[in-house]
């Protein structure tokens, strides 16, 4: 098992290596390509560090993955034109490439459940804070993603303002960004709740009622 | 003085300031938009006081913040003279009260935050300052959400008014921001405090003295 571990935790790590050479290869704006990947890249090599000391749940594992594989894609394309987006662009009329959307959202759909494995094996958490604080971190990491974006677009392209980045012109886009990662990490938590109960090991009810 | 002498002292300051800032607000409508959070807020804290007493601290940070809110409320955010009057002194283009407010939000929010995780989930250490921090953030950004959404189902006059963009594209980034400075100002000062105070390491564990009022 433990093993089996370390063998998915090494084709991951290859799996977004290859990947992250590909999209490298001549990106659609090489500037934006950089900014977003700094962090990106510094999450992969937290984890890597602290891979022995702190190990996620192979599951855990494969949701990052796939969320940094889908911000992979959108920073190559840049993710106003990525050609998924577009595609369902012409399939429904949304009036905008909602590539960016779906990728916020699943930033908190994806991400929300390592969160709560991470409190699990970093706080001995209990009730309905182990639900809910994954959801605060989310949504808070989310609006510190918006702070960092409209820095970046205040520095890099002042003249453009709004409309350089993912905000297509839309002056709400920021709140309806923070408000998709909200959604994806509220529906995470609601099916883990869901699935915990069902197999009658969720603890949040039990400890709930022993506090009063 | 005594904590519950304290405790009725602060109710009754923000009972008469609410009354005095409601009697004539600039915009009824908008007043009472603003006022439905706090007044949650304030009946959430009273109906949940006999199972979880904040401290005698937190409780006088929330009725400054929640005075601000009060007079914010009352004058509308972008007409607080007050806020015209640091908009004059300091040269600035518009009126900067209630980018200041989500600045005390963040600034006065996050200790009793704080003390609420610290002694309902017991978390300790690095949790305990960056779990606060993250909360007002994630707040503040909910707030920006909710009063988007309100901005776009009331009346697009009323909702500049509520909304409080006063014009700037990067308002909601900017208020987060305030929030985030107050909160990061706040753990500050509460891990410089726990690392000169020798007995504190006990005090934001520690629980109220009087437990009934």
């Amino acid at each position: 098992m433990v093993t089996q571990n370390k063998r998915l935790f090494g084709g991951l790590l290859l799996w977004y290596v290859l990947l992250s050479l590909w999209t490298a290869y001549e990106p659609a704006d090489r500037q934006f390509w950089l900014l977003s990947s700094l962090l990106p890249g510094l999450l992969v090599l937290v984890l890597v560090g602290t891979h022995r000391l702190l190990t996620f749940s192979p599951l855990s594992y494969i949701l990052i993955t796939t969320f940094l594989t889908l911000h992979t894609i959108g920073v190559h394309y840049t993710y106003a034109q990525v050609p998924a987006g577009v595609w369902l662009e012409q399939a429904m009329p949304f009036g905008r490439n909602q590539y960016d959307r779906i990728v916020h959202f699943c930033f908190g759909f994806l991400l929300t459940y390592p969160i709560e494995e991470l409190f699990r094996l970093t706080v001995p958490l209990r009730g309905w804070l182990l639900y809910y604080l994954p959801v605060m971190t989310v949504l808070g990491l989310s609006g510190l993603w918006e702070i960092i974006e409209s820095w970046v677009a205040q520095m890099v392209h002042p003249e453009l303002g709004m409309t350089y980045l993912g905000s297509q012109g839309d002056v709400w886009d920021a709140q309806k960004d923070m408000a998709a990662a909200m959604y994806g990490a509220l529906l995470c938590m609601g099916l883990l709740l869901w699935y915990r109960r069902s197999r009658g090991t969720d603890v949040s009810r039990s400890v709930a009622e022993s506090m009063h | 003085m005594k904590r519950t002498t304290l405790l009725h002292a602060l109710l009754l300051w923000y009972g008469l300031l609410w009354t005095v800032l409601a009697i004539a607000p600039r915009d009824r409508q908008d007043w009472l938009l603003e006022n439905l959070l706090a007044l949650s807020a304030v009946a959430t804290l009273a109906a949940t006081y006999r199972r979880f007493q904040f401290s005698t601290l937190s409780y006088v940070l929330i009725t400054v913040f929640l005075s601000l809110h009060a007079v914010g409320a009352h004058y509308t955010y972008a007409e607080v003279p007050f806020g015209f009057w640091l908009r004059d002194a300091f040269g600035l283009s518009r009126n900067p009260f209630d980018r200041l407010v989500h600045f005390a939000y963040g600034l006065l929010l996050a200790y009793p935050l704080r003390e609420l995780l610290v002694r309902l989930a017991g978390i300790e250490s690095f949790w305990s300052y960056y779990l606060p921090i993250s909360g007002m953030l994630a707040q503040s950004g909910f707030f920006e959400i909710v009063e988007a959404v309100v901005a776009q189902i009331v009346s697009p006059e009323l909702g500049t008014a509520y909304l409080g963009t006063q014009g700037d594209e990067w308002d909601a980034q900017k208020d987060m921001v305030a929030a985030l400075s107050g909160a990061l100002l706040c753990m500050t000062a509460v891990l410089i405090a726990t690392a000169t105070s020798s007995r504190s390491r006990a005090v934001p564990l520690q629980r109220p003295t009087s437990r009934r009022a």
